[in-house]
């Protein structure tokens, strides 16, 4: 690595560096309490999954450029130089760390190992080493916000097509539209994935709650997220916090995508709009009675796997339960205290690079096969796109028996008027 | 070599606290949930009885539980070389506390946290800092212990509280002067070596990860938002 490359990816690295980053890197005692906490450890253990080796990849960097112990005594921190090794280092830790923060949970200080890992992925980027898939799949992202007009025709057509199924879930009254666009003055502006199933259910409950919704020309997930790009992740948000703006809307609501609902949660600042999860939005329905669930719908023994994004990072604990109640009699929980349930695999952008991860994520995730195993459920339902393709794969590999749903799908389908 | 330090421990503390805390805070939160309140009640809970140890590795919590409490201790028998405090004399005791227990206490403590490292996983996450941390605090408890050791089980006496507490003194007068009894008696050199260890680690504090003693609580405070 040339010396120009280096002082460019130090000054990446320096960018990372705020308050709570510097706690984080200046602390830890290599206690070994975070071993048992990583699904990929517990799945494969190998002391390369620790959280505490992961992030002292990062930490080694540190103390080299950022600390006067790299530099007066190298040896006593084992700092490293930044090179080629080292970004293979890092790519290894990175892409091999969903990102569920369940190491955070253990750890005697909360050393937040997502957050260490997001310098490695910038200086891989820096490093034009990171999945280009990613990077591209943003760019594309922040392309579609540039140049609106050029696919609203496009998507107008597609959404068109959609009413027709929506209708089929839920009957509306003459005169009403069943996939309002572009509505000024709509009380929640639905942020969906790019595909029917994360629209047409979500239509059909909103039209049985009679909701003044709208839906937004813009995808949820953020690709800038998984990639680990500041830069990228704000664009495609302020897409979507544009979007609100103009249509005054009072709240967004963030489809079944953990990623996206926890990038807009937390980093999209004070709004004139509240931000919610789609779930948190049905379990809101059904205790102010705008929507009934027939609980003879599903008669198969139900689990529910907490999304990590939304869960142990974003709070949303007790509404899955609320919906699942009038859902079902035949509840089993998988993990009686969701901050400690495993991590499905396939978060971080890991199931996004698709087949690429496939083999890995299905070796560093057999401690979730066998915690959904031991429900006996025979339906998995969950509320984030990831963990449906990653626990979907799972069950193909590993024959766990199980018709894995969206939460939402079920509440569409189980409506009652 | 005293002063020497105490001035790098004072003056680098400060300035990598000052560092630290001058950077900018992160844009979003860092919780865990579920949330509970008050959240800097529990974040002094999560600090001070380190609940996530004591649930994953109980046996660790035990030790590290008695490390802490006794390291605590001795910096308080410490301050009592230096001057009566009326508050400590609450339950009335000798200088020092507990009766030579809490230095062996914590000198087993030590031990138990050097083996574990040379047992893998956590042999693979050390660094040498950890091994020399551990290795510097022991020899400076041991030989500090022993002097201790030496006046309450087997009735040494020549070296005093009052020899220790005139040194100390003198030192933190700023008038180091080592009285006549603690240079001419058989013990001096286990004073010395105690006081030699002593300053390497505290010189090593601030650039060590040591600095989790402070760092500790703003940290779990960001884990409760």
């Amino acid at each position: 690595m040339d010396e120009k490359t280096r002082n460019d990816l130090l000054k990446l690295f320096q960018g990372k560096l705020n308050q709570a980053m510097r706690f984080y890197l200046e602390t830890c005692t290599r206690c070994g309490v975070c071993t048992e906490a990583c699904h990929v450890y517990a799945s494969m253990p190998q002391v390369r999954y620790i959280a505490a080796y992961r992030a002292e990849i990062v930490r080694r960097i540190y103390k080299k450029y950022f600390k006067g112990q790299g530099k007066a005594w190298p040896s006593v921190g084992e700092s490293k130089e930044l090179g080629e090794m080292a970004l293979q280092e890092l790519y290894d830790a990175a892409y091999s760390c969903t990102g569920c923060r369940r190491c955070m949970v253990y750890c005697p200080f909360g050393i937040d190992t997502q957050m260490i890992m997001s310098i490695a992925k910038l200086l891989l980027i820096g490093a034009h080493t990171e999945p280009e898939i990613l990077t591209m799949l943003a760019d594309m992202s922040i392309e579609k916000g540039r140049s609106l007009d050029l696919f609203k025709e496009g998507f107008l057509v597609g959404i068109k097509n959609l009413e027709a199924e929506v209708v089929r879930k839920w009957r509306l009254e003459a005169g009403e539209t069943a996939i309002p666009v572009d509505v000024e003055g709509a009380n929640l502006l639905y942020v969906a994935l790019a595909g029917a199933h994360s629209i047409i259910p979500a239509a059909a409950v909103f039209n049985a709650a009679r909701e003044n919704w709208t839906l937004s020309f813009f995808e949820a997930v953020n690709f800038g997220a998984f990639v680990g790009d500041p830069a990228k992740t704000k664009l495609i948000l302020e897409r979507i916090i544009n979007e609100a703006k103009r249509l005054k809307v009072k709240e967004v609501c963030i489809c079944e995508c953990g990623t996206a609902y926890r990038v807009m949660k937390h980093l999209a600042g004070k709004q004139p709009f509240t931000v919610s999860s789609i779930t948190e939005v049905h379990a809101r329905y059904i205790r102010e009675g705008r929507i009934k669930l027939d609980k003879t719908k599903f008669t198969d023994p139900v689990t529910y796997h907490h999304p990590c994004q939304i869960a142990r990072n974003g709070g949303v604990l007790e509404e899955p339960l609320t919906i699942l109640r009038q859902l079902t009699n035949d509840f089993r929980d998988m993990s009686p205290e969701p901050k400690y349930n495993w991590c499905c695999g396939g978060g971080g952008g890991l199931v996004a690079l698709g087949e690429d991860t496939l083999d890995f994520r299905m070796k560093s995730s057999t401690v979730k096969v066998d915690q959904v195993k031991k429900t006996g459920a025979k339906i998995l339902a969950t509320a984030c796109e990831n963990c449906h393709t990653q626990l979907s794969n799972l069950n193909d590999r590993y024959q766990m028996g199980v018709e894995v749903k969206f939460l939402t799908s079920m509440v569409a389908d189980a409506l009652v008027r | 070599m005293v002063y020497l330090a105490y001035a790098v421990f004072l003056t680098g503390t400060v300035a990598r606290l000052i560092k630290i805390f001058r950077e900018p805070r992160n844009p979003s939160t860092l919780q865990i949930y579920p949330e509970r309140r008050p959240k800097w009640l529990w974040a002094l809970h999560d600090t001070f009885l380190l609940p996530t140890v004591r649930r994953h590795k109980p046996l660790l919590w035990v030790f590290l539980m008695f490390f802490h409490v006794a390291f605590l201790l001795l910096i308080i028998g410490h301050l009592e070389l230096l001057a009566e405090f009326k508050i400590f004399q609450v339950i009335p005791h000798e200088v020092f506390l507990g009766r030579g227990f809490v230095g062996l206490i914590l000198s087993l403590c030590l031990l138990f946290f050097l083996f574990r490292r040379f047992k893998s996983p956590v042999r693979e996450l050390s660094v040498p800092e950890d091994y020399y941390l551990l290795i510097l605090l022991f020899l400076t408890v041991i030989f500090g212990s022993e002097m201790d050791w030496a006046r309450r089980w087997y009735g040494y006496g020549e070296l005093t509280v009052s020899d220790y507490r005139a040194y100390l003194s003198s030192i933190f007068l700023l008038k180091p002067a080592v009285p006549d009894t603690m240079m001419f008696a058989g013990h001096s050199f286990m004073m010395v070596l105690h006081v030699f260890f002593a300053n390497l680690f505290i010189m090593f504090f601030p650039f060590s990860n040591l600095m989790h003693s402070i760092l500790s609580l703003p940290m779990n405070k960001l884990r409760r938002g």
